[in-house]
């Protein structure tokens, strides 16, 4: 199917995108939690595929390669709005000051999204692949080009920091 | 220490069972990413096609001239400047000059700005609020945006195109008006996709933390 690609064929891109599409959505929208975000960096994930498409060298799953794009362009994605959100933060709190929010207590659900948030970008992203999408630590190794190990003391110290944040929520 | 042991595996379980709906996404919108897909895979072909057979018969023989000239100036100079020439006395009066990389560095962090304000203006103006922030902050990229297209130093006729296509968008969010809301988000709606503008951002802007180091 690659060399089809390769060749020109639009059928064959198109049946590389159906066969890869919904496992690199899946991720990305994990990752980003918004839809247009999403659509965005999966749009651009295949774009920049197809156009790599021939230096993909075999020694992983194609899956495993378009997740590794996905993931790099997600992660890019999210610090640029970060950084903005940062900004703007700073701007609202200059205007805000001195008008104290009171939280209501939230449910475990939402305890664990605002966790998950918190953590750094590399525990977090192994923490939804392997525990959120099912990934295996091979899986999740040959994507993010690390070490089997390193997965899973990213995934322990994920954790950790998730028992962390909601201890008080397990002893109530 | 068992009760910690039982807190901490009650833990695992509710949060194993609690992240499964993190972010849950909703069913794939494969035919609206690839009618996407194909657009970007078509823009990004011509502008290849463009950039191959405009670069080669045109700016390089005037860059190479250019450069030429420059040595052959700086050559000269250096000649004409004995060892025991006297230091001027009296600065003259310099024509303004452009710096191509500050320029370069300038834009780049503009239009970073305008992707990431882009990427959040979809998702959280169109959701509903924020339209008069949204405004104000359209009007501040407005006039950097301004300053780049009228700087002799943008030279680039691609940066030049993306710039004038995002001034318009821009524009369109600056005079966003309560009253004609909807009407107006489908405008700069259009505008964003029609103009294949958050595909073109990203590919001029290269992402991470050292990405002005990255881009010269």
């Amino acid at each position: 199917m690659i060399g089809r690609v390769l060749a020109g064929d639009p059928s064959a891109e198109r049946a590389l995108y159906d066969a890869h599409v919904d496992r690199v959505f899946r991720l990305v929208y994990r990752m980003a939690g918004d839809l247009d975000r999403a659509q965005d960096y999966v749009q651009e994930t295949f774009i920049r595929g197809f156009d790599r498409l021939g230096d993909f060298r075999g020694e992983s799953a194609l899956s495993t390669w378009l997740c590794s794009i996905a993931i790099s362009i997600t992660l890019n994605g999210l610090r640029k709005v970060r950084r903005f959100h940062e900004r703007e933060a700073d701007l609202d709190e200059g205007m805000q000051a001195g008008s104290p929010v009171r939280e209501a207590d939230p449910d475990l659900k939402v305890r664990l999204s605002r966790a998950i948030e918190a953590l750094p970008e590399g525990y977090r992203t192994v923490f939804v692949m392997h525990d959120v999408e099912g990934y295996t630590h091979q899986e999740i190794a040959d994507t993010l080009g690390v070490q089997p190990g390193t997965s899973k003391a990213q995934l322990f110290r994920a954790r950790a920091r998730l028992r962390e944040a909601l201890a008080d929520f397990a002893r109530d | 220490m068992d009760d910690d042991r039982l807190d901490d595996d009650r833990l695992d379980d509710l949060v194993r069972d609690a992240a499964r709906q993190y972010n849950a996404p909703p069913e794939t919108p494969k035919e609206e990413m690839w009618a996407r897909v194909r657009a970007g895979r078509l823009s990004g072909a011509r502008r290849r096609k463009g950039r191959r057979v405009v670069a080669p018969r045109y700016w390089v023989p005037w860059a190479a001239a250019a450069a030429a000239v420059l040595a052959a100036g700086i050559g000269l100079g250096r000649l004409s400047v004995g060892p025991e020439a006297p230091l001027p006395v009296v600065a003259e009066r310099a024509a303004p000059q452009v710096n191509p990389t500050a320029y370069r560095l300038a834009t780049l962090e503009h239009l970073g700005q305008s992707e990431a304000f882009l990427t959040l203006f979809r998702t959280s103006v169109v959701a509903g609020g924020n339209e008069r922030l949204a405004s104000a902050t359209a009007r501040q990229l407005l006039a950097t945006n301004r300053l780049l297209l009228d700087s002799p130093a943008g030279e680039d006729r691609r940066a030049r195109l993306l710039l004038q296509d995002l001034e318009l968008i821009l524009a369109e969010i600056a005079q966003l008006s309560l009253e004609s809301r909807e009407q107006d988000l489908q405008l700069i709606r259009d505008g964003i996709e029609r103009g294949q503008m958050m595909p073109r951002l990203r590919t001029a802007v290269p992402a991470g933390p050292n990405s002005m180091q990255g881009a010269l």
